[in-house]
């Protein structure tokens, strides 16, 4: 940072000056709260691994089990009954699946902004919550492809979608935003679990050094890959963290603009829109975010966290929730705007209906908790008050979803011939499918929880100032 | 299984000798039902039993079946005696290629018009059906009816055997013979004392044949005829005219005289609550007449247009054709004919005293006597060319009054003439019954029909029948008679009988039955034949014998290849009328109460159903998933009311039969749909209706255009003894009857309850919304704006779709595909042949025929009542229909609508937005500019469907076709596979689709692909490969009445296709989305008549778009609001 020079001349010259016009120093508000040392950050993040399991997680864990049958049992009827289980018809030919689908791959979002973009511009306070970020990216992901998997008609031929040499010589169609998901999500997928465990590698060491049992000892072995902490190691890491950051910045913008495609190449009144992509990606943030914050206050207050996770992380978390929750109401406006703007009696009715037809409710909804709720985020009071910040990112969560029933089902259920016109309501497989899904993601975190570092220890100590004695002086 | 191979395959037979080292094989059915399993099976209660064949595996029904086929080879037909076992062909029999359909003329039997149809066989198995195109009247086409009789010979649940109903036991073949050989030894000394038959009226001359020689033989036996879809009353009215010279005459003619139309030369048409269109014999030879001269190609044709005045209580197809309707209770037809007749005598110069009567007698209405007034002088300015036609059902008066009228409009030999038929000289079941009542009948055979359940409730015929010491139920289905009866005899389908008839005109036609009997049944001939002790009871011989009394110039051979027989048509008679007559009627008649309708004092009107007539095809699938054309509903019936009755009990009794408005269509204005619906289903409150003291409870649905105070019920539902695809289908509606079905009950109230009945329904909006989907104008507007239909729509405002090859020939457009500045690939249609297909909205009259021929051709699957309520259904064409109000208000459902209706299916478009969304290409493109399904390929992502702009895709959202409706739910613990009755009727020729993939019309590419073949078949080494136009009619077009759809190469600038696509009506749905479809449509006109009171400039459809999104309504047109 430069600095304010005076010159000793006029510091003689008039020495009353100097305290006007020398700014004070604004302090930012530390990452690591109450001075805390090396030795404490890696005790506190491995103890979380090495302690007995607490009976909570237990409680937890199996009531997450208990929820991830139903999606296991959903599914299983589904694949064996026959697409109809769900509420689908025509015209609404995709119903929760695809919402569910785009819901769960907004969610996951945050973790590779976090890890990737965040890392390239050097926000150091991504630090402490990059590694769970990044973990919920891959669960939420996996939650995200069971939807575009199954809601097939014939799932057991859902291979050929990848484009594998086969007896058949019949390629994918290339054209199809629904083939570009298949990249698109497979790639993110992929990319995020290796940025995700190549950035474990020097805590799983860590936790490998100090595990006492033996099988602790050969699995962290394992998955630590040899990591010896040497200078070598953590230069070829460092560069090949980069790296992953650079390859991963444009999946963050890539896979949610390809998902908007479904929608945005499709020439349906409502999907058929140029501003999708900005808007899905801002969306896809901006619920990301929620859903950090939904995990990480509740594990902050468990596990004492709150001089690893501070104040400062959670405003910054609300004020990029505050933007994006702007941005997603500027595109809401302007859909409205184009629609009219356009002239085409099938776009104007569309959004009229949107917001006073049938399916109005899940409008406002969807606007209450996108739109408004994030706007309380301007209050520094709310910001603070961690129960409120709680409250208001789980409406945001549900104002996501909504948002996608609104632009999936409501612009199927009423196109351009009125004599199609059909509603859609979900029936209690679909219902119970989704709510699995959350089971399925929570045991995920669990075990994510219990078995593998929760933070970065080495980035979070690099972020402390004993881990820069000179204190930015040189 | 034909005549022609029956007797002479001495070279094919197979071998008989039961091999003695051999597994036993059964050698005959007899000794396989002497099995003690097969016994029991027999012997189980009735009528689970009528099902079994549900539960008999696939081993079981391969014996039976194996048997008659073979049995064809080598036997008569009906003889069972030798059985062979089923082996390969070892020689080829002639004629037999495998995979080649073989076509058989036969006809539907039917009392006014045997439809002379052509059955498609494959190996020897019947699987759709078509009209004859031999009989010029219908050009091939047939009815819903028809096209769906073939499911019915494949009915698992048609009665499989006879059944003594008091010994629980099941007859055998010739246990049934013996039982009416009986019969005729019974009788024969008494003469036929006690004896009766009730059968149902037929056109059949080998009947009328026999039925002569029945009361020759036994005069004091009873024939009587009832049909609750006959109404013979204008022919009797006639025919008493005629002979008699007074038509009120209280005495059966010995001949009927029938009106035949000519719609042709018909320029001006009043309908009097008359369905000629669509629900009266002979419909489709008026369809196609009154097509013809309705068609309007250019402006010139414009001016030559038809115009059509209907009046009517119910909402019909023909109401929805005219250019003039009027909403009038069928309650005051009568004096309304009187008005109209009064005005015509006038024009004709008539004096004041008769038309002063006239007009006194018709004094009691209160209508627009304007309307009358002009509509008369617009029939009597067009003398010859125009035409008054009453419904079959209307009261004697009005028939007589309608002839007259068309006397004076100098009508006949010129669009009406007169054809003289015998009478069918029975008595009514009226007096039947009352003969029963005396005691007199101990003896009662019943011939088909099915009265315990539609005879008229005053009759009380289910006590009267039970009073009969014995009665012999001949019936195809185990009904509601048959339960009562003592015997049940099963009958044959009509495809596996010969019989014969006449068409509407008289024209000859036979009855050839396809297959051999599935199952043990007769034929009515056989069992008269029987009764009257004949020798040779065998029914082709019958029908040879009637056939060669007719002294035809061609052999019994020519008759059967072509179908009908030519120049047999009934003579036509003349009539004069005199003054004298007419005074004496003018005087009888008494002046006409004209009842004063209300809330309180409503009029029921029972109909025929559209999908289940009387309730005869309540067990055909197809039928009942078949969207009624008015009020789209499926698999049930309902009371329809309409929207100012809805109003008026909405405030009443405050709950909301009218919905409460739920869709904004612009900002500002909220919008009701016309009837309820909760999460896309139906919600029908459920009533009470109360006539004469009898009361019936059904669902309420709102119907737009009927007559205020009019309710309308289709008969033919609620059956008690029925199958497993009509049971639990809608409420029985016969118990209001009175006399007749037709008769128009008055003085009905209606309770109703907060109950909610959900209906299927699937059309659930009702307008437009003055989007320029379906294009209309009036003839006059068309004549000075040519080319209004690219004045409307988004691309009327957008670029040119096709850049600057917009004024290429259609030739060039379908097979260079411009870019029009897209800088997309187009695809290259490199086939020599490119097709295509011109819809005209203009003529379609909303029949519904060609939903059924689709379903019937390409193998569609029902899927119930439950799935249709979800929105499932999966028939390949719709028939999409709208409603419009004449003051362009969409915010309240309209009283007295214009109904428009548009043909939708798969548009074939050339840049298709379902191909580039399937990420398997499942669905691309073939050479030729069709638009194929994979089936094979598809994994069912549905986003095909979410992109098809017309929604015309159809998913298999659980195996329609292996699973069964009610246990589509229960997956693989469910019941599994296919009935094999139901396989027989599959077309082999189409995929059967399973669960998880997308399906839509495929233009009948089965249908191209065999022409292409033949052709090259034809053309041998010659470069002459190019199918010639008009030989490839797909199902939808081959059916249609009115020739609305054509089908061909639009490559070619000759082709019938190509000369309409060129015409200045051609437009294409939502054109602006550049989909370039295959299929246009032609615009539909009206003609309304300037003079009238209800006269409109635009149509509503149009005046709604002009005010909407349109220039807005010319000043000089602006809307009449009356």
């Amino acid at each position: 940072m430069a600095e304010l020079t005076i010159s000793e001349k006029i510091k003689a010259v008039n020495p009353a000056i100097l305290p006007s016009i020398e700014p004070s120093k604004m302090p930012r508000r530390v990452l690591v709260e109450h001075d805390r040392d090396f030795r404490w950050i890696t005790h506190k993040i491995c103890n979380i691994v090495e302690e007995p399991t607490p009976r909570w997680w237990w409680v937890c864990f199996i009531v997450s089990i208990l929820v991830a049958s139903f999606t296991f049992v959903g599914l299983t009827y589904l694949v064996s009954t026959g697409v109809g289980v769900w509420g689908l018809a025509n015209p609404v030919n995709w119903g929760w699946a695809i919402v569910n689908f785009v819901f769960w791959i907004g969610i996951g979002h945050a973790g590779t902004l976090i890890s990737a973009i965040l890392c390239l511009l050097k926000q150091q306070w991504r630090t402490s919550i990059n590694r769970s970020a990044e973990a919920m990216t891959i669960f939420a992901v996996m939650c995200a492809g069971l939807f575009p998997l199954f809601h097939v008609g014939r799932v057991w031929f859902a291979w050929w979608l990848f484009p594998l040499p086969n007896a058949n010589s019949i390629w994918p169609n290339f054209k199809s935003p629904l083939e570009w998901d298949v990249f698109a999500v497979s790639t993110y997928f992929t990319v995020s679990c290796l940025f995700w465990y190549m950035g474990m590698i020097p805590d799983l060491a860590t936790i490998r050094d100090r595990a006492k049992a033996v099988w602790r000892k050969y699995f962290y072995g394992v998955l630590a890959m040899g990591w010896r902490n040497s200078n070598r190691h953590w230069q070829n890491y460092e560069m090949a963290y980069l790296l992953l950051a650079g390859l991963s910045t444009p999946l963050v913008l890539s896979v949610h603009t390809v998902v908007s495609f479904d929608f945005a190449v499709s020439l349906v009144p409502g999907w058929h829109t140029t501003i999708f992509p900005p808007y899905f990606v801002a969306g896809a943030i901006f619920s990301g975010f929620a859903m950090v914050l939904s995990l990480m206050l509740p594990l902050r207050a468990v596990y004492n966290l709150h001089d690893l996770v501070t104040q400062r992380h959670i405003d910054n978390m609300c004020k990029i929730i505050l933007a994006t929750g702007s941005m997603v109401g500027y595109g809401y406006a302007m859909e409205f705007f184009i629609a009219w703007y356009s002239a085409s009696p099938y776009e104007g009715f569309t959004f009229i209906n949107r917001a006073f037809g049938q399916y109005s409710w899940a409008y406002y909804i969807m606007i209450t908790c996108n739109v408004i709720s994030p706007q309380l985020f301007w209050s520094k009071w709310i910001r603070n008050n961690t129960t409120l910040v709680w409250i208001i990112v789980a409406f945001v969560n549900v104002g996501m979803w909504f948002e996608r029933f609104v632009i999936v089902v409501t612009s199927l259920a009423n196109d351009f011939l009125p004599s199609s016109w059909g509603y859609y309501s979900p029936t209690i497989v679909d219902i119970f499918t989704f709510f699995g899904t959350f089971g399925f993601f929570s045991a995920l975190f669990l075990l994510f929880i219990r078995f593998l570092p929760l933070m970065p220890i080495g980035e979070i100590k690099a972020v402390i100032p004993q881990a820069d004695p000179h204190r930015g002086h040189h | 299984m034909k005549s022609d191979n029956l007797n002479n395959d001495k070279e094919n037979k197979m071998p008989q000798e039961e091999t003695p080292n051999g597994r036993n094989y059964w050698r005959s059915l007899d000794e396989l039902t002497g099995a003690p399993e097969f016994k029991q099976w027999l012997d189980r209660e009735f009528p689970e039993g009528a099902s079994e064949i549900n539960g008999v595996d696939r081993r079981q029904f391969m014996k039976i079946m194996a048997a008659s086929f073979a049995l064809a080879g080598v036997g008569l037909a009906g003889c069972r005696q030798q059985t062979v076992n089923v082996l390969p062909y070892s020689k080829q029999p002639e004629r037999i290629v495998p995979g080649v359909p073989i076509y058989y003329t036969s006809s539907m039997p039917s009392a006014k018009d045997n439809i002379p149809l052509l059955v498609e066989t494959h190996d020897a198995r019947p699987t759709k059906i078509e009209g004859n195109p031999s009989y010029l009247a219908y050009n091939g086409a047939t009815d819903t009816f028809s096209q769906a009789s073939i499911l019915n010979l494949y009915d698992p649940d048609r009665a499989q055997r006879s059944m003594d109903n008091d010994k629980g036991k099941a007859l055998s073949k010739a246990e049934v013979l013996d039982l009416f050989t009986y019969i005729n030894h019974q009788f024969s000394e008494t003469q036929g004392e006690g004896l009766a038959v009730l059968a149902e009226p037929s056109s059949s001359p080998t009947r009328a044949r026999l039925v002569n020689e029945f009361k020759k033989k036994f005069p004091k036996a009873v024939w009587a005829e009832y049909d609750p879809t006959v109404d013979n009353s204008a022919e009797k009215v006639l025919g008493r005219f005629f002979q008699y010279s007074d038509p009120l005459a209280d005495k059966m003619p010995d001949d009927f005289i029938r009106p035949q139309y000519h719609f042709e030369n018909a320029k001006r048409i009043l309908a009097i609550d008359s369905d000629f269109l669509h629900s009266e014999p002979g419909q489709l030879g008026n369809s196609r007449a009154f097509a013809n001269a309705r068609r309007v190609h250019t402006t010139k044709d414009a001016s030559k247009m038809n115009r059509l005045y209907a009046v009517e209580s119910n909402f019909t197809l023909t109401g929805g054709m005219a250019d003039h309707r009027l909403r009038l209770p069928a309650s005051h037809a009568t004096a309304f004919t009187h008005l109209v007749a009064a005005e015509i005598f006038e024009l004709a110069g008539w004096d004041s005293a008769v038309v002063d009567a006239l007009r006194q007698k018709g004094s009691g209405l209160t209508v627009d006597h304007k309307w009358i007034k002009e509509c008369a002088r617009d029939l009597y300015d067009y003398r010859k060319q125009s035409l008054i036609i009453a419904g079959d059902d209307m009261p004697e008066d009005i028939h007589f009054l309608v002839m007259l009228m068309n006397n004076l409009l100098s009508a006949e030999g010129e669009t009406v003439s007169y054809s003289k038929l015998p009478s069918d000289q029975a008595i009514s079941i009226k007096e039947l019954a009352d003969l029963i009542k005396k005691g007199t009948i101990g003896t009662l055979v019943v011939l088909g029909g099915n009265p315990v359940y539609n005879a008229p409730a005053d009759l009380n015929w289910p006590k009267l029948q039970k009073s009969i010491n014995r009665v012999t139920h001949l019936s195809y289905y185990f009904n509601e008679t048959s339960k009562l009866a003592n015997e049940h005899i099963a009958a044959n389908h009509y495809l596996e009988s010969w019989g014969d008839g006449r068409a509407y005109d008289g024209t000859y036609v036979p009855v050839q039955p396809m297959i051999l009997p599935l199952f043990d049944g007769f034929t009515e001939l056989e069992l008269l034949a029987k009764v009257l002790g004949l020798k040779d009871a065998e029914p082709y011989g019958l029908v040879r014998e009637t056939f060669e009394s007719m002294n035809p110039n061609i052999s019994i051979e020519e008759w059967l290849g072509l179908g009908v027989l030519k120049n047999s048509e009934f003579p036509y008679v003349s009539f004069k009328i005199s003054r004298s007559q007419v005074e004496n009627f003018v005087e009888r008649a008494e002046t006409i109460s004209v009842p004063q309708l209300s809330e309180d004092n409503l009029e029921v009107r029972l109909v025929l159903s559209n999908q289940v007539l009387d309730g005869r095809y309540n067990n055909n699938g197809w039928l009942q998933e078949l969207p009624d054309p008015l009020t789209k509903l499926t698999w049930d019936n309902a009371i329809s009311i309409s929207p100012r009755l809805a109003k008026e009990l909405t405030q009443k009794t405050g709950l909301p039969i009218v919905p409460k408005a739920s869709l904004m269509n612009e900002l500002g204005q909220l919008e009701h749909d016309a009837n309820s619906f909760l999460r896309g289903k139906e919600q029908a409150f459920v009533a009470e209706l109360t006539v004469n003291g009898k009361t019936v409870k059904g669902p309420l649905h709102v119907q737009p255009g009927l007559a205020d105070y009019t309710l309308v019920i289709p008969v033919g539902y609620g059956r008690t003894v029925t199958g497993n695809v009509g049971s639990g289908t809608g409420f029985d509606a016969y118990p209001l009857s009175i006399g007749s079905i037709n008769t128009p009950l008055v003085g009905a109230r209606l309770k109703i309850s907060d109950e909610i009945y959900e209906l299927a329904n699937t059309q659930e909006h009702w307008s437009m919304e003055g989007r320029a989907i379906l294009r209309e104008s009036t003839a006059d507007d068309y004549a000075h704006n040519p080319d209004f239909v690219n004045k409307m729509g988004v691309e009327s405002h957008s670029p040119a779709i096709y850049g600057t090859a917009k004024n290429d020939s259609l030739q060039k457009k379908v097979t260079e595909i411009p870019r029009g500045g897209s800088l997309y690939k187009t695809p290259d249609f490199t086939g020599a042949q490119q097709w295509g297909m011109s819809i005209d909205l203009n003529t379609c009259t909303g029949c519904n025929a060609c939903v059924v021929a689709c379903q019937s051709e390409n193998n569609i699957p029902i899927i119930g009542k439950d799935q249709v309520l979800r929105g499932r259904e999966m028939h390949w064409i719709r028939m999409d229909r709208y409603f419009s109000s004449n003051d362009n208000n969409t915010m309240e459902i309209p009283e007295d609508p214009q109904v428009s209706f548009m043909s939708m299916l798969c548009q074939h478009c050339e840049l298709a937005p379902c191909e580039t969304v399937c990420p398997v290409n499942a669905t691309v493109h073939d050479e030729s500019g069709l638009n194929v399904m994979a089936y094979n390929r598809c994994v069912g992502t549905r986003y095909c469907a979410n992109n098809c702009p017309y929604k015309v895709r159809r998913f298999n959202f659980f195996d329609w076709n292996k699973r069964e409706i009610d246990h589509f739910y229960e997956g693989p613990m469910g019941p599994s596979g296919m009935p094999e009755l139901h396989k027989m009727q599959k077309n082999p020729n189409v995929t059967v689709r399973m669960r998880g993939v997308m399906e839509k019309c495929t233009f009948c590419v089965q249908r191209i692909e065999a022409a292409k073949i033949n052709q090259r078949v034809k053309a041998k080494d010659s470069p002459d490969v190019m199918v010639p136009d008009g030989a490839i009619k797909t199902a939808c077009q081959q059916v249609c009445p009115t020739e609305s759809i054509v089908f061909g190469d639009v490559a070619d600038a000759n082709t019938r296709v190509s000369k309409l696509k060129g015409l200045d009506m051609n437009y294409s749905v939502l054109g602006y989305l550049n989909t370039r479809p295959r299929t246009t449509y032609l615009a539909k006109l009206r003609n309304p008549n300037p003079l009238m009171p209800d006269y409109y400039p635009l149509p509503n459809t149009r005046s709604e778009y002009e005010k909407r999104y349109g220039h807005g309504v010319p000043h000089e047109a602006e809307v009449s609001h009356n």
